[in-house]
């Protein structure tokens, strides 16, 4: 990490809180392939599991949340 | 391998992401904290995947997803693994939580989406993606000089600087901020929204992500320094990266 001023440039590391939800913001809201891909088997059929979107809308909404409502000191 | 008729699956097949070129396997651990992070030949790329239990995986990851712990471990799990192999080549990376049922059935969806891939692959060619953050320093308010200063005064002054200034301008966008972004994305070849999930972060003003040759980095370096200057006493600037390109490779349209 170097640090300039009022500038700062971190790696992609989880070294605190604030990287962590960098990497979920990566890592939850893109990259290829990402919608439908689960394909459950029964009795020879092949469904799509579509419910990971409206998880992963829930998700970042409670990670925002966290954010903004005083999050309590580290034990 | 022994066939299973009617009967569930153990293994799923967990996808970190696709590369064109084969490379060593890294060595991190994979998403479950315990399997290994593979290579499969996928229609020409490779695809780079765990074999994880079905049940943490499939059945019940939209439950695990919702344990915040669990997903905070899973997922710098994941963004380990894809870097470890950003280190050796190009990856695409896939979205956490993108799971097959069989390698056949990843090696057939990866088949269908040929074309999108290679234009990703030629789209992210020597880039990284970096994500750019404004936040708003406290405001600076001139206390009264002592001798006129009462206590009321005093106690005013010290609040308002406490006090940020509002992260939401109400009239939009500030033109300066605009004039950064500008500015950023003509030397990226790229640039996305970021922040769906650290956009809640006290103070933040501005946020975006680039797509960025690593022959440019210097510039780019150069401009955000010119603007930390230049916004010493009310802005901070935090640069995250190299992130392997998530925000800049196509979105699953129509395969299905």
């Amino acid at each position: 990490m170097t640090a300039a001023n009022n500038i700062v440039f971190t790696g992609t590391e989880p070294g605190d809180e604030t990287s962590l939800l960098d990497i979920l913001d990566h890592v939850l809201n893109s990259g290829v392939i990402i919608r439908g891909n689960l394909v459950i088997s029964l009795a020879g059929v092949d469904l799509v599991f579509v419910g990971l979107d409206v998880i992963l809308t829930s998700v970042e909404t409670a990670l925002r949340q966290m954010q903004i409502a005083a999050l309590p000191p580290k034990p | 391998m022994a066939t299973r008729l009617n009967t569930k699956p153990d293994t799923a097949i967990y996808l970190y992401g696709i590369t064109r070129q084969a490379v060593p396997s890294p060595k991190v651990i994979g998403v479950d904290g315990s399997a290994a992070v593979d290579g499969l030949p996928c229609a020409g790329f490779v695809c780079w995947i765990s074999r994880v239990s079905h049940a943490d995986f499939a059945e019940n990851l939209a439950q695990n997803m919702e344990n915040l712990d669990w997903l905070a471990a899973a997922g710098v799990r994941h963004q380990r693994a894809v870097a470890a192999i950003a280190e050796q080549t190009q990856i695409l990376p896939a979205r956490f939580g993108t799971v097959f049922l069989s390698e056949t059935s990843l090696q057939t969806d990866v088949e269908k989406r040929k074309r999108t891939l290679d234009a990703d692959f030629r789209r992210i060619d020597g880039a990284d993606e970096w994500g750019v953050k404004v936040f708003t320093l406290p405001a600076k308010v001139e206390l009264p000089p002592a001798e006129s200063r009462t206590g009321k005064d005093y106690l005013k002054a010290k609040a308002a600087m406490l006090q940020r200034r509002p992260s939401k301008q109400a009239k939009g966008p500030d033109p300066e901020l605009q004039a950064f972004g500008e500015q950023l994305t003509k030397l990226a070849v790229a640039a996305a929204d970021g922040g769906k999930v650290s956009s809640g972060q006290r103070g933040l003003e501005w946020q975006s992500s680039f797509l960025l040759k690593r022959a440019d980095r210097n510039k780019f370096e150069s401009l955000l320094k010119k603007y930390s200057k230049r916004w010493t006493d009310s802005r901070r600037i935090e640069v995250t990266g190299p992130w392997p390109p998530y925000s800049f490779v196509s979105k699953d349209s129509a395969s299905r």
